[in-house]
């Protein structure tokens, strides 16, 4: 009885909602495919969805500390892993290897990477206390932990999950109890190496007054000269970075990126995914063109509907209100992994579950925001909803790990 | 580890909702104005859908005979479609079609497509302007401009070339291809099926604009990947060997001719009878004339050069002959007990064809006069090892290894393991062997490389019609002088007194073959000519047989003549005829003739 009461049945029930929607979603859109391999995509997917639910309730009973004792082997693990497929690696086309093919079985190691990287992060995190985490040194050694597995993503290449790495980064720190101030110092060189993209925003004018609203800000709250600055300097170069930042992208990497601009400069080539999922998903309405009923899917005007484009499907089908039921089931689940980091006595699991938090927050955002054309096109899925095995695992293992966080809660 | 404040969780936490739900505002002011102040827009792109990306039919290559003459090519032909609508347009549209051009028109909608959906595919010109000037400025009717394959000489070579068959939609799922789309047309045997890959090319893509109703507006450019035309294939054929083949065999029967260079082993003719046009396979007006060929008795898709199989009779002769001069069991001097017609081996009696006996003959005799008698004396004295060894290196009881489709027949080349698993093994079955009857079965094509390989100097060469094999393989285990003697008898049976090959005879040309008469499960024998000209230097090797045609000397022999001669360019009716054959001669051949 206490077991069943120490169970947060209410998040795995969330989740649970969000992979049947998936699979439902999955059908339809590979209902009216004539590739026999394709159609029976989602029994595959439910297939794993068994997997996944047996992996979660086995999750939930591993002992506490346990945990915490395996944090940086799991990591050491994932890192070989992950050179592994730099080496052998396979990947769906001539551009990315992302697979690790073992036997009948294809894993994307770096799904699963993605969370030991949290754990291994809050290992750390937690054996500093909250003073010491705003001191430099400790600063860099926490850099280090999603740097390592970031740069090996990075030369698979596979750019979306590398970034997808560093999500849990920030929101941990700050958990942490870094200083605002410094997250500040650290984040907005990155924004301004975004805005000093003139190629994309052409204007020199966002940077300009990204640079000088953050100074001003940053002088009128602490009104000390060097270091406002420094944070002038700091972000200066970081805009100077840009140019050449933007010169290592592969060409594709540039194109997705500039396509987002002006999709029907390319309406054909490069814009095609961006127009057909929008029409998709605008075509849908308020209410939808009912289960089935999509027609992007059906005549094929929708790529990948079924794995990176699977919102696109459920916008169309199930309409605006659909796509509000799914934000929700997001929101929901996003706002109890975060409620669970708050009210856990542990200080790692604490860590954890906001890692876990934030990663879903960025997938989440950077896959719907493409499919709706806000965000550039990236192999990110939509965690629980997409095709695919080791997405699909890898979320269900962040659930598992949130319920065994909620019942170990009144530990320390 | 130090404990946690909750308080101060308590309000990170809801910064960090704060961030959460501002990022997902964004998500949900995009989705807001996606789906609900611009849905309209977007429903209307949705039912357009503008652009359409349709198929470059690559171009299929040519197929064409050594001089260049086109065996295969490509035809257009006009197919009235129909663009994508809904159901109730496509039924007055329909009814439209049929009204004005009397059609009928059997199609039925299909919300799936393939769109455009094909009406009636190879209308005539009345159809087209009909179309084009009256109906489609009121119904989404279109005129397509489609390729198929056409074979222009009709039945010349048809075995050889093959026919192409359609890729139905089944085919296309099955195979999970994105080479073949339903409908496609494909080499379904022969050279077309050989060399598919080879053939087809490969289909490209373009985009293009299409307006409301489904019609092409213009195309894109930018966004052409090309066809890849299909390469031509230049065959070995003689045009003028393979049409004369075809010709000299008899309408009636069924039969076969390979002609080939006994050098290269490149085919210059394979004609197999009864033949069909293989334009019937790609037509959609003949769908009659497609299930009577296919519902024939006789069979005439069956490529007898390949697919059929025969005893080969005293056409087989030359190998025992070749075993027994290697091995000594026989030289050309020798002589065995005079053939009297029979011979009584245990209880058996072995008959020669020649029923008051040939006499007393020689190894070169017996060849030329195709006694039986004699070699039934040799397989006495031989083992079917032996024998059963030099068929080997000739090819017997293997595939060839043409480059042609459909797989072809090995024969049979019977062991005396063969024997003991049927009939049980006794030394008759050998004399019976070594005259080519019994168990044994050879193709056409096997013997022709056989016939190549004793003129050209005992090499074994690879027929092919476009692909050059491997260089021959020279038989081991065959001395110069055994094939000298086997020639000289061959052309002995062309030239000699008692020759069973006479009507072989051209003039200019020095012959030398075989004849034979093989009795088979039929009524009737099989008539069987093998021979090389010139016998000197042989450019062309010849096996014809004729099903159930009677004597292999008049019957297929001619055959083999009008062929060499075709070859030589040699017009028989205006050459000096062969020597006037006297009255009694004649009768002798007639006789002779039955081997």
């Amino acid at each position: 009885m206490r077991l069943l009461r120490e169970t947060d049945f209410l998040l795995l029930g969330a989740a649970l909602l969000t992979v049947l929607l998936g699979i439902t979603m999955i059908y339809s859109a590979t209902f009216y495919s004539e590739n026999e391999a394709l159609k029976a995509a989602w029994q595959r997917q439910s297939f794993f969805a068994l997997i996944a639910l047996l992996l979660i309730l086995s999750i939930v009973f591993i002992p506490n500390k346990v945990l915490y004792g395996l944090a940086y082997p799991l990591y050491g693990l994932s890192l070989l892993t992950l050179l592994m497929v730099l080496v052998w690696g396979s990947g769906s086309g001539d551009l990315a290897a992302r697979w690790l093919v073992v036997g009948p079985v294809r894993l994307q190691p770096s799904e699963l990477a993605k969370i030991t990287t949290i754990i291994a992060l809050a290992h750390y995190l937690a054996d500093y206390s909250r003073e010491r985490i705003n001191s430099l040194g400790v600063f860099l050694g926490a850099l280090l932990i999603p740097l390592v597995p970031m740069a090996l993503v990075v030369r698979q290449p596979d750019l979306g999950t590398a970034i997808s790495f560093g999500a849990a980064f920030f929101p941990m720190l700050y958990w942490a109890g870094m200083r605002r101030l410094y997250i500040f110092f650290v984040i907005s060189p990155l924004f301004s190496v975004v805005f000093a993209f003139e190629q994309f925003f052409q204007t020199p004018f966002l940077f300009a007054a990204f640079i000088i609203i953050s100074a001003v800000v940053v002088h009128f709250l602490l009104a000390k000269l060097w270091i406002t600055l420094t944070l002038l300097g700091v972000n200066l170069s970081a805009g100077l970075v840009t140019v050449y930042l933007w010169n290592s992208l592969l060409e594709y990497q540039k194109k997705r990126i500039l396509i987002l601009l002006d999709p029907d400069s390319d309406r054909l080539g490069d814009g095609w995914n961006i127009i057909q999922s929008k029409i998709a998903i605008g075509s849908g309405g308020l209410r939808g063109k009912g289960f089935l009923g999509g027609t992007q899917p059906e005549l094929e005007f929708l790529p990948a509907a079924h794995t990176d484009f699977i919102f696109s499907v459920i916008g169309e089908e199930l309409g605006f209100i659909g796509a509000l039921v799914v934000l929700a089931l997001f929101v929901f689940l996003i706002g109890r992994a975060f409620y669970i980091g708050s009210i856990v006595n542990s200080r790692f699991l604490s860590f954890v579950a906001i890692g876990l938090g934030s990663m879903l927050t960025f997938h989440v955002f950077v896959n719907i925001g493409m499919t709706i054309g806000v965000l550039p096109v990236t192999g990110l899925p939509l965690p629980f909803l997409s095709y695919g095995g080791s997405s699909l695992l890898a979320n269900c293992i962040a659930i598992g790990l949130l319920m065994h966080i909620y019942t170990n809660r009144h530990e320390y | 580890m130090e404990p946690v404040d909750h308080n101060e969780q308590a309000q990170k936490l809801r910064h960090l909702l704060i961030v959460v739900l501002g990022l997902f505002a964004i998500l949900f002011l995009r989705l807001f104005y996606l789906q609900v102040t611009t849905s309209a827009d977007y429903e209307r792109e949705s039912e357009e859908n503008r652009y359409a990306r349709k198929r470059i039919k690559a171009h299929r290559g040519l197929i064409l005979a050594r001089d260049g003459q086109i065996l295969a090519s490509n035809a257009p032909f006009y197919t009235v479609a129909i663009n994508r609508c809904s159901s109730q347009d496509f039924v007055a549209a329909v009814a439209a079609l049929e009204e004005a051009t009397g059609a009928t028109i059997t199609q039925k909608y299909n919300k799936k497509g393939p769109w455009p959906i094909h009406l009636k595919r190879d209308v005539d010109f009345r159809t087209v302007s009909i179309v084009e000037e009256r109906l489609k400025d009121d119904w989404p009717l279109d005129i397509l401009i489609q390729m198929k394959r056409a074979y222009p000489m009709n039945n010349l070579a048809a075995h050889l070339l093959g026919y192409m068959g359609e890729k139905s939609a089944e085919d296309v799922r099955r195979l999970n291809t994105k080479v073949y789309a339903r409908g496609d047309y494909f080499g379904k045997t022969g050279i077309e099926k050989f060399y598919e890959d080879h053939l087809r090319g490969e289909d490209g893509i373009r985009v293009v604009e299409v307006d409301a109703k489904g019609r092409e507006r213009r195309q894109i450019s930018e966004h052409l990947q090309a066809a890849r035309s299909g390469r031509d294939l230049h065959l070995t054929i003689d045009r003028r060997v393979q049409r004369r083949a075809e010709e000299a065999l008899p309408d009636s029967l069924g039969g076969c001719v390979v002609a080939l260079d006994p050098h290269s082993g490149a085919i210059l003719a394979l004609a197999s009878k009864p033949t069909f046009d293989p334009n019937i396979f790609v037509s959609f007006q003949q769908q009659e004339e497609r299930q009577h060929v296919l519902q024939r008795p006789d069979k005439p898709l069956l490529n007898r050069a390949i697919s059929g199989t025969y005893p080969p009779g005293s056409t087989l002769k030359m190998v025992a002959a070749i075993a027994a001069l290697e091995t000594g069991i026989s030289d050309t001097l020798s002589t065995f007990e005079a053939c009297a017609g029979s011979l009584l081996v245990g209880e058996t009696v072995f008959r020669c064809f020649k029923r008051d006996g040939h006499g007393e003959l020689n190894l070169m005799q017996a060849l030329e006069a195709s006694c039986n008698i004699y070699f039934q004396h040799l397989a006495q004295i031989m083992s079917i090892e032996i024998w059963g060894d030099y068929a080997a290196r000739f090819g017997f009881g293997q595939v060839t290894g043409i480059d042609m489709e459909p797989r072809e027949e090995k024969g049979l080349l019977p062991s005396r393991q063969y024997y003991v698993e049927t009939e049980g093994w006794t030394q008759g079955h050998l004399l019976n062997l070594v005259i080519g009857q019994g168990a044994i079965l050879v193709t056409p094509m096997q013997m022709a490389r056989y016939v190549a390989a004793l003129g050209n100097g005992g090499y074994l060469v690879t027929p092919h019609l476009y692909k050059v094999p491997p260089s021959p393989q020279l038989i081991e285990g065959i001395s110069p002088a055994t094939l000298d003697i086997v020639k000289q008898a061959m052309r002995r049976v062309v030239y000699g007194d008692h020759g069973t090959g006479h009507r072989v005879q051209i003039a200019g040309i020095e012959v030398a073959g075989k004849s034979g008469t093989a009795q088979g499960p039929k009524e009737e024998d099989d008539a069987w000519f093998v021979a090389f000209a010139p016998y000197e230097e042989p450019t062309i090797a010849v096996a014809v047989v004729v099903e159930g045609g009677g004597g292999g000397g008049s019957v297929a022999g001619p055959i083999a003549r009008q062929v060499i001669e075709a070859y030589f360019d040699i017009d028989s009716a205006k050459a000096t005829a062969p020597p006037p054959d006297s009255s009694t001669e004649l009768a002798t051949y007639a006789t002779a003739a039955r081997n």
